[in-house]
């Protein structure tokens, strides 16, 4: 296939309109998405918004109708190793008997290579990964024994030994308490400010200015995209979640937030 | 003239057969939509545990204690099992699997113990023997009938019965519990009088088809039925159609090829299921993989209408509503790309001018549709 | 026959080493079908293992074990695929499914055991041993084939361990970092086929279902690793089958299948309820325990509140009161404060009785807790001194 350079081998993110049907079912309708490196960017939308199932796609669970995704240039699959996956904490069953160490190095699995174990390398990175999300004293820990925000910090670890470029992360911040939820969007700007990008499912509106510095406000179609300031405006916010006005007046205009752009955090 | 029905061997071992399917499939239906299928498995491995303990003390093989005895030994497995889950150190499924073979370990051990050389091998445990149903026969009135035939009429009726009586019952507790209690209809009773009765047929079945031949009867007609039908009446009598179209057809087999009758008539259910599976209307997997075809086209076509509908006057129209863009952009192969195009076209959706892709009103108003819900 | 004489038995040895590697194999395999939650479809694969014997005996001619495992591991792989298609294609669910691949390959196994007695004439080769297990026929050419299979899947899970493990605690992890999930899951079913395979000739495929699940279930609960959970399901199968085993040797020849079973059965049994950490034992410990402290707790605030109230910081209560406000005895309750210091007994007048007060250690103690339990986030507070401690936050 030749031709003008179409995709932007800058974005972090590139996703061009892609179509996603489940079950028979659009889910994602030709969206087009560019999320530069170096940004700490929030994806919002309501429920059945698609949020989840564009974490999917990207990494390959879903397949598309159509439309193409490039990871820093080129197919997410080519760029395992670039690639952080953080799923929702639900989605595995925490009585398996594991470890908290031994979570984290799963992390290294796929630097590891088919048949080798992990070893000390492995285990030193894990626990400087545990000591960054303040979990080092229950390294040893079996994991039924967490509570949820511990859970999450657990699963931000072995994203972090991972050491890729693009994290995905699912709803990280939903139903942690405070002190987790502090610590992790403190590590998510650490790795910002390092360079990496952070790509991030959030559910909470109210957080949402507090946190980020790109956004994408998703509703099946994109609503809109980019720098936070230029994005969260009540009139996106109103594009993409409709009905449900009462939730956006409150974040939205609240007396801090006119309706003009806003300045993000940076 | 009745002495000669009940005389007539054949007529026996395939009523055996229909009233093992029918009364089956009056419970089978339930259990199927209440997802406990794995019980019937369960019940139907240990009451041969109750069998042997009442035998053992009672030295009866058949008979109203014998049933009373599997039907406490059934509805004890369902109580150890969900004893056992709800210390929640063992899931539900697991729960199953380490109740019911303890029980029947127990029950084997206790044949292989007291009786080496009875009635009551562990062989027609498991398998049954309908074709001997009419050499074991009592007096009823002045005509010989078929001992496995009594029994096994009268569970039927008792459980069409049951079926009918608590009919509204049965079918609230089984779609919404929660709505079931609040309305009082008591749906964990209701439950363990099902289960109680799934036992109790059991062994009136046992000596017919034996423990695990049970399981197609009542397990496998309801779930062909369930991807025939929506409704619960008509899932009723397509399971209670399936266990008679099997015993008839699986008799014939059996004799024909010379093979255990009981196993070719559970097998037949397991043909009727196959056909429903495959074949089934809606559900069916024919069905199914051309409903996903068609789908998957419809998407693709939309997809593109979409996706024209989008750029459609934007300033790089040019670069994304041509062809080329099909490839390049929606990431289809050519031989795809070529395929939705043609499809599009025919359907009045799009327009080709060169190598530029107009939507036409028609596509416009799709696109529109499908954006707007 | 005596337990020795037992031991030096030729029958009994192959027995003996039959059950080794039947406890191995399924304490091996059957953690990952437990783990996935998938212990039904043990007992699916154990009973669709029947059709794949006789094909194996009809193929071979006769009853020839390579071929006979062959065939069993041929039906019990194509089975779960099936059940695999049914869940995945049909609005049928898992126990739908299961039960119906069950069933359904059972009566085919029925219908071939009797056409093969049909054709065979009479001698049908001992296939029926396979419904029930016949430890006793095992030979030592069997014993090879159950040695081979077993030490080919111990090397399997050795070599893709850190990815079974991966696919089973957290498939969507593993796919986003690229491992090839659909194959590895296909993989771990084909094992549990493997397992059952092996258990065939031992304990039958009825009393299969038992195997593959009760010695990862027992090694559960005194473990929390995987890689502890392994070797000790493995070890706890082999105890399993060895005592079975032996048993049956001893006790006049009764049958091994249940007798494994049964051994199996009861280490679940012991495990649940005495494991150190998990056991339902120690939990039943630990609430009394906890009952305990917290009706020392109670005492104490009643004291305080009496205190408050009367504003004397040692006001003397009397044991009766105390009894009828809580309804029970709380005299050891009271012994076991004044031990700690907290209350003390006071003579207040003789004939009322003995009556009770807090010391002042009692009252900053009672103090500190009111505040601590009037205020929520108690668990990020020091909690009180000694048992009284709240674990549960």
């Amino acid at each position: 296939m030749s031709g003008p350079p179409l995709h932007e081998p800058d974005f972090a993110l590139h996703v061009e309109d892609l179509t996603v049907a489940y079950e028979g079912k659009p889910v994602l309708w030709d969206i087009d998405l560019d999320i530069p490196p170096g940004v700490m960017a929030a994806i919002i939308g309501p429920n059945g918004a698609g949020k989840s199932t564009l974490l999917k796609t990207v990494l390959g669970v879903l397949r598309p109708t159509a439309g193409h995704i490039r990871v820093h240039g080129a197919p997410p699959r080519q760029r395992l190793r670039r690639i952080a996956y953080v799923p929702q904490r639900s989605a595995v069953d925490w009585d398996f008997p594991t470890s908290v160490l031994d979570v984290v190095m799963m992390g290294r699995y796929g630097h590891l290579g088919w048949l080798r174990w992990p070893g000390r390398r492995e285990r030193e990175r894990a626990f400087a990964a545990l000591e960054q999300v303040g979990l080092t004293d229950l390294a040893g820990r079996q994991i039924n024994q967490l509570s949820g925000g511990q859970q999450q910090r657990v699963f931000l670890a072995r994203a972090l030994v991972q050491e890729a470029d693009v994290y995905f992360l699912d709803e990280p911040l939903a139903g942690v308490d405070a002190t987790t939820e502090r610590t992790i969007v403190q590590l998510l700007q650490q790795l910002r400010d390092a360079g990496k990008t952070l790509i991030v499912v959030h559910h909470d509106l109210q957080t949402v200015r507090d946190y980020f510095d790109w956004l994408v406000i998703l509703n099946v179609r994109v609503a809109a995209q980019g720098p936070l300031g230029s994005v969260y405006t009540a009139e996106n916010l109103r594009r993409a979640y409709g009905g449900k006005i009462a939730l956006i007046e409150r974040a939205a205009t609240a007396p801090d937030t006119p309706e003009r752009p806003l300045d993000g955090p940076r | 003239m009745m002495a000669a029905l009940f005389n007539n061997p054949t007529l026996m071992i395939i009523l055996t057969g229909m009233l093992v399917g029918v009364s089956g499939a009056l419970l089978g239906t339930f259990l199927i939509l209440r997802r406990n299928a794995m019980l019937v498995d369960a019940i139907s491995h240990s009451i041969v545990f109750g069998i042997v303990v009442v035998w053992l003390i009672t030295w009866a093989t058949s008979g109203p204690v014998q049933i009373l005895g599997a039907a406490l030994a059934g509805l004890l497995t369902v109580f150890l099992t969900e004893l056992l889950a709800s210390t929640r150190r063992v899931r539900m499924d697991a729960a199953i699997g380490l109740v019911f073979p303890a029980l029947f370990a127990a029950g084997v051990l206790l044949l292989n113990i007291y009786a080496r050389d009875v009635h009551l091998d562990t062989h027609t445990v498991l398998l049954g023997e309908i074709g001997f149903v009419w050499l074991d026969t009592i007096v009823i009135g002045g005509i010989e009938v078929p001992r496995s035939v009594v029994w096994m009429g009268l569970v039927t009726l008792v459980n069409a019965a049951f079926v009918i009586a608590f009919f509204k019952e049965l079918k609230v507790s089984t779609f919404d519990p929660g709505l079931a209690t609040a309305l009082g209809l008591a749906p964990t009773a209701i439950f363990y009088a099902l289960l109680s009765l799934t036992s109790a047929t059991a062994v009136a079945a046992f000596d017919a088809v034996g423990a695990v031949l049970y399981i197609a009867f009542v397990i496998v007609p309801p779930a062909a039925a369930y991807l025939l039908t929506d409704r619960l009446i008509p899932m009723l009598l397509i399971a209670a159609a399936i266990g008679i179209v099997s015993s008839i057809s699986g008799y014939a087999a059996a004799i024909a090829l010379d093979v255990s009758i009981g196993g070719m008539m559970a097998l037949m259910t397991g043909a009727c299921f196959g056909l429903a599976f495959l074949f089934g209307p809606r559900y069916g997997l024919a069905a199914q993989v051309w409903r996903q075809y068609t789908r998957r086209y419809a998407d693709e076509s939309r997809a593109l209408v979409v996706h024209l509908y989008e750029h459609e006057g934007s300033p790089n129209a040019g670069r994304e509503n041509i062809v080329p863009a099909l490839q390049q952009h929606l990431d289809w192969d050519a031989a795809r790309a070529e395929q939705v195009l043609r499809r599009s076209l025919r359907r009045g959706l799009v327009l080709r001018e060169g190598s530029t892709l107009h939507l036409t009103r028609r596509g416009r108003e799709a696109a529109r549709e499908l954006l707007e819900y | 026959m005596s337990l020795l004489a037992a031991l030096t038995n030729y029958t009994v040895q192959n027995v003996l080493i039959g059950a080794v590697l039947l406890g191995c194999v399924s304490g091996l395999l059957g953690t990952f079908a437990v783990l996935r939650q998938q212990s039904l479809l043990g007992d699916t694969l154990a009973h669709a293992a029947l059709p794949g014997v006789c094909i194996g005996f009809l193929i071979a001619g006769g009853r020839h074990l390579g071929w006979i495992l062959a065939g069993a591991l041929a039906t019990g792989v194509l089975t779960a695929m099936f059940v695999v298609l049914m869940v995945k294609r049909s609005r049928l669910k898992t126990d739908a499914a299961l039960g119906i691949g069950l069933s359904v390959t059972f009566a085919a196994g029925v219908v071939l055991l009797t056409y093969i007695q049909g054709t065979a004439g009479a001698s049908q080769g001992g296939l029926d041993s396979f419904l029930f297990g016949q430890a006793a026929a095992t030979r030592r050419s069997d014993l090879w084939v159950m040695g081979a299979i077993t030490l080919a899947s111990l090397v399997l899970v050795l070599a893709c361990w850190k990815q079974f493990k991966l696919v089973v605690f957290d498939p969507l992890f593993a796919r986003s970092i690229g491992l090839p999930v659909v194959v590895l899951e296909v993989l771990l079913t084909a094992m549990i086929a493997l397992a059952v395979v092996v258990g065939l000739q031992m304990v039958g495929v009825v009393l299969m279902t038992s195997m593959v699940i009760a010695p990862a279930a027992a090694a559960r609960q005194w473990v929390n690793r995987l890689e502890h959970m392994v070797p000790l399901a493995m070890l706890l199968g082999v105890v399993a089958g060895v005592f079975g085993a032996l048993i049956s040797a001893w006790g006049n020849n009764l049958a091994t299948g249940p007798l494994v079973v049964l051994a199996a059965s009861a280490l679940v049994l012991v495990s649940l309820l005495a494991a150190p950490r998990r056991g339902i034992i120690r939990e039943r410990i630990d609430r009394w325990h906890a009952r305990r402290a917290l009706g020392q707790r109670q005492i104490l605030a009643t004291l305080y509140k009496l205190a408050i109230k009367h504003r004397d910081r040692h006001y003397p209560v009397e044991l009766g009161m105390l009894d009828s406000f809580f309804g029970l005895a709380t005299r050891r309750a009271l012994q076991r404060l004044e031990q700690q210091g907290l209350v003390a007994r006071v003579g207040h007048m003789r004939e009322e009785g003995p009556h009770w007060t807090l010391t002042d250690t009692g009252y900053a103690e009672a103090e500190r807790l009111t505040h601590f339990m009037a205020s929520d986030d108690g668990p990020t507070r020091p909690g009180p001194r000694g048992r009284g401690t709240p674990e549960h936050g």
